[in-house]
């Protein structure tokens, strides 16, 4: 037992249990920190028209590609690979990596979004020859299959579930549950695993990656069209645990409750991961201090010098025989137009349509793109107190919280002793429709998250507040795409990745409905295909 | 008066309950199960409140006198309470007992004080007034101590500083008592000397009171503690008594100086007299310097790395002379260069290959421990020995863990190593196992040995090698490895079993 819990107890027994707690969430020290990042102020210039006037100055490139998250960055690198050596990255950031951007401070380096990637399936050999490019796959076996670098397989303890008064290993609640729900839990884990392996009647897999590689049999497809939770119970799947599970993995991966979330998104989260390497299996994530901004480091690495950052397209249009992309120095307010024969577009759909001539018609099917906001933040701590358990783990969730628990960036160290560590933190925005959301997170004041953020892992750690040295919190108004009943297989997915004139292309995980490192790979990796075709024919 | 006495009332309350919290947080630390603490220590404490109520009846004259004498003996006995029960818990299954002699004695005193106060304020205020004023001043009182206990006083002065300051409090209302009223009271001085005297001994042992617990770790470790300290890394104590010096790290047994020379000559010998003319050895942990000892013993070594985590750990074996002259001042040697750092880190980096590495970490019982015995680990151990050179690893007991024996023999030779494990007695520590790791695939016993050796010798070397059923596992094994730490889980079964 431990301090606090005495004080709690001895709190408790003399009455002024209510007095300690208002002492708690009022009275303690002010926790340094800021609210950083996606520059959503200057966005909403391009929102709000305010961009006008004519550009100071005009540049030629073979290749615009406006956007530098994973979908923009794995188009420039094809290009690159493949001789094209004339393009330019445009971004609104001061970061490159959009999604899985990251950030540093003189602990460690952390994640701003997306923190590993699943071992890869093995049919998608391009991806797998980038982590090989990047020593992440150190070779193959004899049977063919990927040696992982172990330093970049998440170390063990992998993961760990607050529940019933104490941590647990592995997120799947067992822990003082009750029989009937481990059977059905179990039921639930034996089906996914069936389904992980499912074929349709075109010999396809029926979940697969990237999405649009999966099965058209319509046994599987018309799972769009209702929701995870309806799925659950026309299955006869009631317990509350498996359901606590079912939302919480929705609401990890795509920021959307499982009773928003179609159902065939909600089971492609566990049935198409199938990779299988010499030393490591389909649940096996690889992992890095700052999260993927690790990969994304890696996929820019050869042409850094062609990344243009703070800098925010306001317009794309198709000229004869080419594009003309306007873009403003942040800094500046400066406006320059960059003449390039193709364009990729390698950013939310919500955003592109706000730079392209709205003759093109795609605000229309735009409106069926919804986005989930987040808050993400990264917490510097002190040594944390622990309730009983498992040990301290990479991913560490509570029971029935509203946030999604913590990771720890410092958790990948081989050092012996990490006494400071960053934690980051996760919270979708999921309560109430996303508008609102998104517009009471934009409201949110630094003092408020914290409040929210320590009244939640207190019930783990008794001394959060006072273990904490700082708190930096990251508002996502459009975190990535909710794969809601419908959208996957709805046409304004189709639509509005074809091409504009064999000129401007689209990629972004948004297009494929399912915010996954893989499916930007791929995006990017298909657009810059198309470019090259284009290219050929041209 | 009325007032100050009403004021005595305030601090006494607060100071019995105060008392009262410290024993039941004391006991819930050191018992477990803080409920029933609680609830029992409550329970006396309120019943000996009323034997105190009782008895007073039975003091009829010099009650100020009584008053400010009670207030001392509460002040003496609740003051010390912390310490003196931090002090009898190692020492004696009595505990409980000592406890609720304690309580009872603190819950009387207090108990007598109330009755005893409003006899003397009786005449003075109307009956009425008197009650009203007594109950509200001691109830305020203990809300007073219920809010200070848990925000300012545990977290910032501790349990035993938390009582010494209560005691002296209490004593201090008792001497100014005797100092206001000195005309009403009979040889006021002699209970003036005896107050500043009590206030005196207590301020001591408030002052003193880090080294109070250091005496009572001295009982946890049944001999003599002739040195402590903390480093970031661990706490470090050395004991000793008629025989022997031991150490402790976070109070597991490291050594004895009764036995350890079996443990590192054993740990160094087999492996280092088989490499044919060694130069350059490379240790890792083993900041004690007595695995180098032995290494100086090979005149053809010329440069000992020792890569020990603790500064705190090396600089005590350096500087320590009952230590430096167990470990012969192995670590002031010139031929030995000492680093303090993070072992596996400083691997990784390493470019350098040696002839000899000796790999003495503590034991896999947790998950940052179990990265040192991880295939990663012994990766880099492959890449820092020369062809012909060894490595041994210190592998836990075989006798009592053969899972983890045998788990950190199967790590050790899926990275490519043939492997040499054998084992010894060590009275500290019981049968205790070592694996030697080599590129080559023969382990070419020595037919000799350095002179002056008191354990190894060719014939006791020979059956170190052999290993009876007992000391073996038919359960299968996992390669431990960072993403699955199979070892920790292991140790942590077999140890727990074993210790049960």
């Amino acid at each position: 037992m431990q301090r606090r819990n005495f004080i709690q107890q001895v709190a408790a027994l003399t009455g002024t249990g209510f007095l300690l707690s208002q002492c708690q969430t009022t009275g303690q020290h002010k926790i340094p920190g800021r609210i950083v990042g996606a520059s959503a102020k200057v966005g909403h210039l391009l929102r709000d028209k305010k961009i006008q006037g004519a550009p100071q100055s005009t540049t030629q490139a073979e290749v615009v590609i406006v956007g530098a998250g994973v979908s923009g960055l794995s188009a420039a690198r094809h290009l690159y690979k493949q001789g094209v050596q004339d393009f330019l990255v445009l971004d609104l950031e001061a970061h490159a990596g959009g999604n899985a951007a990251a950030g540093e401070n003189n602990v460690s380096r952390y994640p701003w979004g997306a923190h590993y990637v699943p071992i890869p399936n093995n049919d998608l050999k391009d991806y797998l020859s980038f982590l090989q490019e990047c020593n992440v796959v150190t070779g193959y076996n004899s049977e063919g299959l990927p040696v992982y670098n172990e330093y970049h397989l998440c170390f063990d303890p992998e993961e760990r579930l607050y529940i019933n008064g104490s941590w647990q290993e592995g997120l799947v609640p067992r822990n003082g549950v009750p029989a009937e729900d481990l059977k059905q839990v179990q039921r639930f884990l034996d089906h996914m695993h069936q389904l992980r392996y499912a074929e349709g009647q075109d010999g396809k897999d029926a979940f697969a990656i990237p999405v649009n590689h999966s099965s058209a049999d319509e046994q599987y497809t018309k799972l769009d069209g209702i929701t995870m939770k309806e799925w659950l119970l026309q299955q006869g799947y009631t317990s509350e645990y498996l359901h606590w599970y079912c939302n919480y993995c929705c609401r990890d991966d795509f920021g959307t409750r499982y009773d928003e979330t179609a159902a065939w998104a909600g089971i492609h989260y566990f049935a198409a991961r199938k990779g299988k390497g010499a030393n490591a299996e389909h649940q096996d994530v690889l992992t890095w201090p700052q999260g993927n901004g690790w990969l994304v480091e890696q996929l820019q690495k050869d042409y850094r010098d062609k990344i243009k950052l703070n800098s925010l397209v306001t317009s794309i249009r198709p000229t004869g025989g080419g594009v003309e992309v306007l873009y403003m120095n942040v800094a500046t307010g400066q406006l320059q137009a960059v003449h390039a024969k193709q364009c990729v577009v390698a950013i939310p759909q919500f955003v592109a349509q706000r730079m392209l001539a709205p003759e093109l018609n795609r605000q229309q099917l735009v409106q069926q793109f919804s986005y989930a906001p987040w808050m993400v933040a990264n917490i510097t701590v002190q040594e944390l107190k622990e309730r009983r358990g498992e040990a301290l783990s990479w991913d560490n969730v509570l029971y029935n919280s509203e946030s999604l628990g913590y990771v720890v960036a410092t958790h990948q160290s081989i050092k012996q002793r990490e006494p400071v560590k960053v934690l980051t933190y996760y919270l979708p925005l999921t309560q109430g429709d996303v508008v609102t959301a998104r517009r009471e997170a934009a409201a949110m004041q630094h003092e408020q998250w914290v409040d929210i953020i320590l009244n939640d892992l207190r019930k783990v750690h008794e001394n959060i507040a006072a273990a904490v040295t700082n708190i930096d919190v990251m508002v996502w108004g459009h975190g990535m795409i909710r794969p809601v009943k419908g959208f996957i297989h709805s046409d304004a997915r189709r639509l509005l990745n074809k091409s504009i004139n064999d000129t401007i292309f689209f990629a972004h995980t948004d297009l494929a409905g399912i915010s996954i490192f893989e499916e930007g790979f791929y995006q990017g990796l298909q657009a810059a295909e198309s470019v090259l075709k284009a290219r050929m024919s041209g | 008066m009325q007032l100050l006495l009403l004021l005595a009332v305030f601090v006494i309350a607060t100071c019995g309950l105060i008392y009262e919290l410290v024993a039941g947080t004391l006991a819930s630390y050191l018992l477990g199960d803080s409920v029933t603490q609680f609830s029992t220590i409550i329970g006396v404490y309120l019943f000996s409140m009323g034997v105190g109520s009782f008895l007073s009846r039975y003091f009829n004259r010099n009650l100020l006198r009584w008053f400010i004498q009670i207030e001392l003996l509460v002040g003496l006995i609740g003051g010390f309470s912390a310490m003196l029960l931090f002090i009898v818990f190692p020492l004696s299954a009595s505990f409980r007992i000592v406890l609720y002699v304690l309580v009872f004695l603190t819950g009387a005193g207090v108990g007598l004080e109330i009755p005893i106060l409003m006899r003397i304020l009786k005449d003075k205020v109307e009956f009425k007034e008197l009650v009203s004023r007594v109950f509200t001043f001691d109830y305020i009182g203990a809300l007073l101590a219920s809010l200070l206990f848990p925000l300012l006083l545990v977290p910032y002065l501790g349990l035993m500083r938390t009582s010494l300051f209560f005691g002296m409090l209490n004593i201090a209302v008792g001497l100014f008592l005797a100092i206001k009223f000195s005309r009403e009271i009979k040889r006021p001085g002699v209970l003036r000397a005896m107050a500043i005297f009590l206030i005196l001994a207590e301020l001591v042992a408030f002052v003193l009171s880090n080294r109070i617990l250091s005496y009572s770790e001295t009982l946890v470790y049944n001999d003599r503690v002739v040195f402590a300290t903390s480093s970031p890394y661990q706490r470090i104590v050395l004991t000793r008594n008629k025989k022997e010096t031991r150490l402790f790290l976070n109070g597991n047994l490291q050594f004895s100086s009764a036995d350890e020379y079996r443990y590192h000559e054993a740990l160094v010998h087999p492996g280092l007299q088989a490499v044919r003319s060694p130069k350059q050895v490379l240790v890792l942990g083993g900041g004690d310097g007595l695995a180098i000892r032995e290494i100086l013993k090979y005149s053809s070594v010329d440069s000992i790395t020792l890569v020990d985590l603790d500064a705190a750990m090396t600089k005590l074996f350096t500087s320590n002379s009952m230590l430096v002259s167990l470990n012969q001042g192995s670590l002031l040697d010139s031929r030995v260069h000492v680093i303090n750092g993070d072992a596996f880190s400083w691997l990784r980096d390493n470019r350098r290959q040696f002839d000899f590495v000796v790999v003495d970490f503590p034991d896999p019982s947790n998950f940052s421990i179990g990265k040192l015995y991880s295939n990663t680990f012994y990766k880099l151990l492959y890449q820092a020995l020369k062809p012909e050179g060894i490595a041994v690893v210190q592998s836990t007991s075989p006798y009592v863990a053969p899972r983890s024996f045998w788990c950190i023999d199967e790590t050790i030779r899926s990275v490519g190593f043939h492997t040499a494990p054998y084992h010894n007695l060590v009275p500290s520590f019981g049968e205790w196992g070592y694996i030697l790791a080599m590129k080559d695939s023969v382990y070419h016993a020595p037919t000799v040995y350095v002179p002056g050796l008191r354990f190894i010798n060719v014939a006791t070397a020979q059956q170190m090698f052999v290993f009876p059923q007992d000391m073996r596992t038919t359960k299968p094994l996992a390669v431990n490895k960072l993403n699955n730490q199979a070892l920790v889980d292991y140790f942590e079964e077999e140890w727990s079993t074993y210790l049960e």
